[in-house]
This record gives C-alpha cells, structure tokens and sequence, in this order.
C-alpha cells in the first residue's frame, strides 16, 4: 500500500473529490460573472442591462465567497484531521450527510440568484453578498444560506468527534497541530455564526415570507457584520494552516514553532468576532465608543497576522538553507521556484503583506471614512480573500488533487504559469482599484460615470486606471482557464503509482515546547464568548432601544406591488434630475474637511 | 514556552506599531476633534419624513454667522435637496437620512462619507474653505438604478450665495383699466436681514420697491401695474430679487367675464 491520500483514506478521498469539484464549480461560476463585470463596468464590453450587473455582482459574491472558499476549506479540514489523527472519520454516511445539506443549501441560493436573470420566474435575490434590508431577496436565497451553514456546522461536528475518538484513545497526547488548527477554526465559526443564523432566522427569513411585517436595518445589518467580519477569517484561517504546515515541507524544511502556531490560532478564534463594528465605521445609530472598542480588537487581531508573516518567512528560510542557501538574502535563490505548489503560495503571502498595509487603512475608525465604500475596499479583498485566500487554495490543489484522485498533476508547466498569471493580473488590478478608490470611485456600481462630475486623478487617469483593471481581469480569467485545464487533464489522467507521500511539515520547536493550556479549547471558547458579550450586547441594546426590534416601517425593496410604484417615482425623479445637471466639472481640491 | 529571540523581538515590535496605530486614531479623535458619526441624533420614521420639521423640507438654514445646517433626505435613486449650495469659509452640520433602502451620502473625493439608513439620521460637520463644485454618490448598493444616484455640491463665494425663497402669484385674466396684481413673497433664512429690491416687469412696464426682509423670515408685498399701460392681449411677467425670478402670464380682456377670476401662476 503507497502512502498516497486516497489508498490510506478511499472513503474520506471521494467526500473531499467531491468538495473540490463543487468548489471548483464555483469558482468557474464565480469567475465567468468575474470577467462579465469586470468588462461592464469599466465600459470596455457592455452587452447586459445594467440593472442585470447587480445579479452578476450577486453571484461573483456568494459563489466565490460563500460555495469556492468553505467547499475548499471543508475538503482539506477533512484532510488535515484524517491525516494529523491518522484515523477515519467516525462516520462516512454522516460525512456524506453534512456534504449534501451544504450542497442543497447552495444550489437553493444560487437558483434565487440565477433567476433574477429572467422575468419568466418570479424570482430574485440581487441583493448583494450583504443582504442588506430593507432589501428583500426570494425566501430561496436565505433558506439556502441557513441549510449550507448548518451543513458547514455539522462538518464541525465530524471533526469534533474525531478528535474525542482520538483523545479517548491518546489521553496524554497533544493534538496535533492541523486537527488543533481545524478545532479552532470551527470554534470560531460557531460563534460567528450566530450573527447571520439570528439575522435570517429571527428577521428576513419570515419578512421574505410575509410572516413579520418589518425589520430594523441597523439590526439586521449589525448582526451581519456580526459574522461578516470573522467569515474573513474562516476563509482566511485554511491558508494559514496551509502556510503553516504545508508550506515548510514544500520550501525543503521544517516549520519554525509548533507552539507559535497555536498562539496565532488561539488569537483568531478570540479576536475574530468581537471587532465586525468595524465595517459600521459611518453607521448612524451606533455610539463612537462602540467603533472604537472594535477598532481596538481590530488592531490587536494583526498580531496573529504579523507573528504569522515572521513564522512563514522563517520556516521558508530554514527550508532554502536545507537546500543550500546561503547569505542575507542569498537563500531566496534556493528555494524551489519552479514548484507551482510553493511560488502559488509564496507570491500568495506576499499579497498578503501588501493587503495587510491597506487593511490597516480600513481599520483606522478616523481614516477609513476616505476609502470606505469605494473601490479601494474592493482592491483590498481582492488581495485578501482573492489572492491570499484563493492563490493558496489553487496552488495547493496542485498537491492534494493527486492525492485525492491517486492521478498525476496534468502539467506542472500549466501550474507554474497559472499561479504567476494570477498574481500578475492581480497586481494590475488591485493596485488600480486601490487608486480609484482613494479618487472617490464607488464600489458596487454598474456605471462609475457620473453625469455631473467627473473624478479627478491627481497621477494617471480614469480611463488608465479602467485600462489596467480589465487588463487585470482578462490576465486572472486565463490563468482560472489554465487552472481548470489542469483540474480536468489530472481527472482524465490514469492512475499513478509515482505520488508523493501524503505528508504534512514537522517542526522545529515541535508541540512538546507549547504550554498545555493552549491546547484548552474550553477555556479559549470561554474567553471568545465573553469578549464577543462585552463587543456586541451593548450596541445591539441600544440599536434595539432606539430602533425596536422590528425596526420603523419600512418598504422591502423591491418584490412587493407597493415598491414598484415607489420604483417608478424615483425612476422618474432620477431621469428629471440628470437633465437638469449640466456637465460641470469639480475642480477644487479637497478642501472639505470634517471635524 | 520556547520562543526563539528573533520571534520575541519581532512580537515587541509588532505590539508597539499596534499601540502606535491606535494612538495616532486616538489622537486623530482627542485632539485634533475628528468626530465619527454616531447615535447623536434621535431615530426618525422612516415613512413619515414629509411631517418631519427638518426633513419634511429638505434645505439648508444658517444658523449662526458662518454655521449652516443641511437636511438632507436620500431615496432611489437622487438626494433632495440638489444641488445643496452652502456658503465657503463655513461650517455646515449635515443632516442625512434616508427614505427607503440604504443609502450613502459621500462627496466624492473627500473624507466626507457616511451611511444614510431608514430610520436613522447621520450627522458630520464639515468646514468649506474653498468655492468649488462636488459630486456626491451613493456608494452603498440600493437598487436596480443604483449606479446613476449622484447629486450636487455647490460651495459658493460668499457674496453669490444667499438662502432666499421667491415665489410670486398674478392673476390670469384682467379687464382693461384694472390693475394687474401680483403677490410676491420673499423668505430670507439667513440670520442677518435682507435689504433687497423686489422688481416686476411686465410688457415694458418696471415697477419696484424695496424691501426688508428680517432674518428667518418672510415678507409679503403686492406690485401692481395699470393695465391700460399694457393693452388688451396676452403679457409676460417676471418678478425679480437679486439672482432669482418668478414668472407667470396675464391676459388682458376688453371684458371680463365674472366667473373667470383667479388661478395660480406661480415659478
């Protein structure tokens, strides 16, 4: 017997096949309305309505952030627990249970969404990746939302009683570092997730059906970013674990401290949630000192990030000088650049150091009100969950398809070149949103052309900056087409009998130099929960207090009979008021300055 | 725990820009008095704005000597008022809420951004040193015609601007050798009084008189001409006070039939 993934796990290999593909569905999906939008808005192809952009934008969202990220992540946790354990899962029917349910819960959500396309089904959910009411979508789309969630919920499950298995029969043992980093994660996943379960299923799941009359948009909204925040963490948390416990193997050495990368998880799974405030920076309704208490958490949550960038580069150090390197900077040269697993998720990093400059940006409660909601914020995500996230995620594909399909990779050339193509149309377009945004340009718009200004670029210009950001994203649509050759030509490929061994990366300073309280889940948890009650009960009481539970009366926008009406006055104001304003041109400078 | 050096002096270092970040926002809100939007302001329905004192009429109102207050009310898809036209070297408190769906109110270009949700009302202060002109978007997602709700920001030289309402009423139909009246009404919601000249022309006709209009306040006057002066027929009128103007029509008859009284013209 080999040591290949699928000869050790067949059963557990044919649950994470099958996550793969349903993410890897999603991505295509997601990178199709990618392309669509990219095209549209920067006015270089327009063949839709824009009124259709916002379902376009709908799907790109949900698809790529929702179905790609957690069908990834589930299939390696499912990996990293088998492998770290060395043991099956408790259950396969089980596993098989918490598949289908994520599996239905997106294909409900994605029907909503797709169906907005067409008048023939009285159906849509254009209401964004945010669903912010009093925008309304079909009862399809949360309903869908609630059952992948809690299929994702029972996925913790799995793993939970996995570990108790293993622990029962290693009561004095550490938890190995993947099964731990897996643990942490759904820890904080649950608690996150409380946020959105209350918003769908106290409030806009039975206003979609007619049974509440209104909700309270400060509220709702609130209890979104309750877990809009952390989700961040939840796709961002599977490429530390890559990072960590992959990525020394693949530099040629070992990773730097075990007991580091417990600490970095520790800080994740209790600062992740008591900060999402932060994305209500301009929210009327919620006290300074509630934004800037979540600011603080913020700022405290770079520390993981930051110990984690000294880990990763460390480890990579070691692995180059295993192999020789030498000098300063000399030991860059050593490492195995021409491994498309290793420069994926190399160049992967370092957007995510880049990110974290313009995160920092975002997370200043005083600074942010310059870049928040306009594309900058779009650049920054793109290089966080779209490159950082999404790049780790391809580039390790390159390794553990082969070991889930016991098939060779079609081609490491294809690989290297996709991995490469990414970043560059990356760079290209992030860095040209980045610029947009600081101009004042929204995100979320059909049309960033405004009849009464224009924006004022102060180096380059509009049309420059629209130049690169279709480059860019014409660059990252061949490189998800060479991604997909690859998935594809390695599925036709015949089984191998040369695979790697299925392997994670030892440590330096292994778990036996950790403080066994790290490995306290219960007391983590219980810090977590408390600082989660200290961020968010006073804000929610008070938005409550001011707001009432159900809000004021507010219109749901925009499937009932009365707001079509509403629709048809503003439509007719909108078009009165483009008339009237004549093609003048702001050409202050910013002279405006808040107090 | 084994910590290498290298690690723990990275882990100072990364502690100590953490503060610093904080401080430096710290500062930002402390000392120099960069205030956020926050719960100042008093939740509002979201369906009844039209009874609302401030936002039933959305405008601008001065209300010290360069301190100006801006309701400001965003709905699918356009702001009211636009363009909003302040004064420069002014502070101007805004005011902003939305009727419908979420909303943004953002001058484009500028750190000035806040949300504008149902039910709640944002307020910011922003000083205008400069005349210039700004676009404001809505940069939160609100609907299928999202991407074409934008208004106008006019921050005019002092003596341009002004916060007076004109509105003038004439008859429709005259018989010959009465008067033709019209009534204007001047509203000044500046603080200091208004000395003005309310001017109507009509035909080759000018008639005028001047005005006082305290601060916060309106002045009702009547301006008549002869309407022998003009002859039978159909006139143009337009009555004048400083940049604005209302105007209407009247028809002169050889006479008038009794019912036919009345009517509004008005700007």
């Amino acid at each position: 017997m080999s040591n290949v993934y699928i000869d050790q796990f067949p059963a557990e290999a044919k649950v994470i096949r099958a996550a793969f593909y349903s993410s890897f569905l999603a991505l295509a999906l997601g990178g199709v309305f990618g392309i669509i939008q990219t095209l549209h808005r920067t006015d270089f192809l327009r063949f839709m309505d824009s009124v259709d952009y916002y379902t376009v934008l709908t799907a790109h969202g949900v698809f790529l952030v929702i179905s790609f990220t957690i069908f990834f992540l589930v299939g390696i946790f499912t990996w990293a627990v088998t492998t770290s354990l060395d043991r099956g899962l408790e259950d396969i029917r089980f596993t098989w249970g918490w598949y289908s349910l994520m599996a239905i819960g997106i294909t409900m959500t994605g029907v909503a969404i797709l169906a907005g396309f067409t008048d023939a089904i009285d159906m849509s959910a254009s209401v964004l990746f945010t669903f912010y009411a009093p925008l309304q979508a079909h009862p399809l789309f949360y309903l869908g939302l609630v059952l992948f969630v809690v299929g994702t919920w029972v996925a913790g499950v799995d793993w939970f009683r996995s570990w108790w298995a293993w622990k029962a029969e290693n009561p004095d043992e550490r938890i190995p570092l993947p099964t731990f980093m897996v643990l942490t994660t759904m820890l904080m996943w649950y608690i996150a997730t409380l946020g959105v379960a209350a918003a769908i299923l106290l409030f806009l799941l039975p206003w979609s059906l007619g049974l509440i009359e209104t909700v309270n948009p400060l509220l709702t909204r609130t209890l979104f970013w309750f877990f809009g925040h952390p989700v961040v963490y939840f796709w961002l948390m599977p490429a530390y674990m890559m990072w960590y416990v992959m990525l020394p193997k693949f530099s040629g050495g070992k990773l730097f401290s075990d007991p580091l990368a417990r600490v970095v998880f520790v800080l994740f799974l209790i600062l992740s949630v008591p900060t999402g405030i932060h994305h209500q920076y301009l929210d009327p309704g919620i006290a300074e000192g509630f934004k800037f208490i979540a600011m603080t958490n913020t700022m405290f949550l770079l520390l993981p990030s930051l110990l984690t960038a000294f880990t990763v580069v460390a480890s990579m150090e070691h692995g180059a000088r295993q192999r020789g390197g030498e000098g300063y900077f000399g030991w860059l040269k050593a490492l195995p650049w021409r491994d498309p697993v290793f420069t994926g998720m190399a160049l992967a990093g370092l957007m995510f150091a880049a990110a974290g400059f313009s995160g920092m940006i975002n997370a200043g409660m005083n600074i942010n009100y310059l870049v928040h909601n306009t594309f900058w914020v779009v650049g920054h995500f793109h290089l966080t969950v779209g490159t950082a996230v999404a790049l780790t995620f391809m580039a390790v594909t390159y390794w553990f398809l082969p070991q889930v399909t016991g098939k060779a990779l079609w081609s490491r050339s294809v690989a290297l070149g996709q991995v490469v193509v990414w970043f560059v149309g990356m760079t290209f377009m992030s860095n040209a949103m980045h610029r947009a945004g600081l101009l004042g340009v929204p995100r979320r718009t059909a049309e960033p052309q405004y009849e009464g200004f224009e924006f004022q670029a102060a180096v380059g210009s509009i049309g420059e900056l629209d130049a690169q950001i279709a480059l860019g994203g014409v660059l990252l649509t061949i490189s998800l087409g060479m991604f997909f050759a690859n998935v594809v030509g390695t599925a036709l490929n015949g089984r191998s009998d040369d695979l790697p061994a299925n392997e994670y990366a030892g440590a330096l300073s292994g778990p036996d130099d950790a403080p066994l309280v790290l490995d306290n889940l219960k007391l983590w948890t219980a810090i977590a929960v408390v600082l989660v009650i200290f961020a968010y009960t006073f804000p929610l009481l008070s938005i409550i207090d001011r707001g009432g539970l159900f809000g004021p009366e507010v219109i749901p926008f925009p499937l009932t009979v009365e707001s079509a009406t509403t629709l048809g006055f503003a439509l007719e104001t909108a078009a009165s008021t483009s008339f009237e304003s004549a093609g003048e041109i702001a050409t202050s400078a910013l002279t405006a300055v808040m107090r | 725990m084994n910590v290498h050096t290298y690690e723990k002096i990275w882990l100072v270092a990364a502690m100590v820009l953490i503060v610093a970040f904080i401080a430096t926002i710290t500062y930002g809100s402390v000392g120099l008095g960069i205030a956020m939007v926050g719960d100042q302001q008093p939740t509002i329905e979201p369906t009844e704005l039209g009874d609302d004192e401030r936002f039933g009429e959305p405008r601008v109102e001065q209300v010290g000597e360069n301190e100006y207050e801006a309701y400001v009310v965003a709905q699918t898809f356009s702001y009211q008022p636009d363009p909003i036209e302040v004064p420069e070297d002014s502070q101007v408190t805004f005011y902003v809420t939305a009727r419908d769906v979420i909303h943004s109110f953002s001058i484009a270009g500028t750190n000035v951004n806040t949300m504008a949700i149902p039910g709640e009302i944002a307020e910011m202060t922003v000083e205008f040193d400069e005349a210039g002109e700004y676009g404001i978007v809505c940069n939160e997602y609100c609907g299928p015609d999202h991407h074409n709700m934008e208004g106008k920001l006019h921050v005019v030289s002092a003596d341009e601007f002004d916060l007076t309402d004109l509105s003038a009423d004439g008859p429709d139909e005259v018989a010959v050798g009465d008067s033709v009246d019209v009534d204007v009404v001047v509203e000044n919601r500046q603080l200091e009084d208004l000395e003005t000249t309310v001017t109507l022309e009509i035909g080759d006709e000018t008639v005028s008189e001047e005005v006082t209009v305290p601060g916060g306040d309106a002045v009702e006057t009547t301006l008549s001409v002869d309407s022998s002066a003009l002859g039978e027929g159909d006139h143009d009128w337009t009555v004048t006070v400083d940049d604005h103007d209302s105007s209407g029509s009247v028809t002169v008859l050889e006479e008038l039939d009794d019912d036919a009284d009345g009517g509004e013209d008005d700007e």
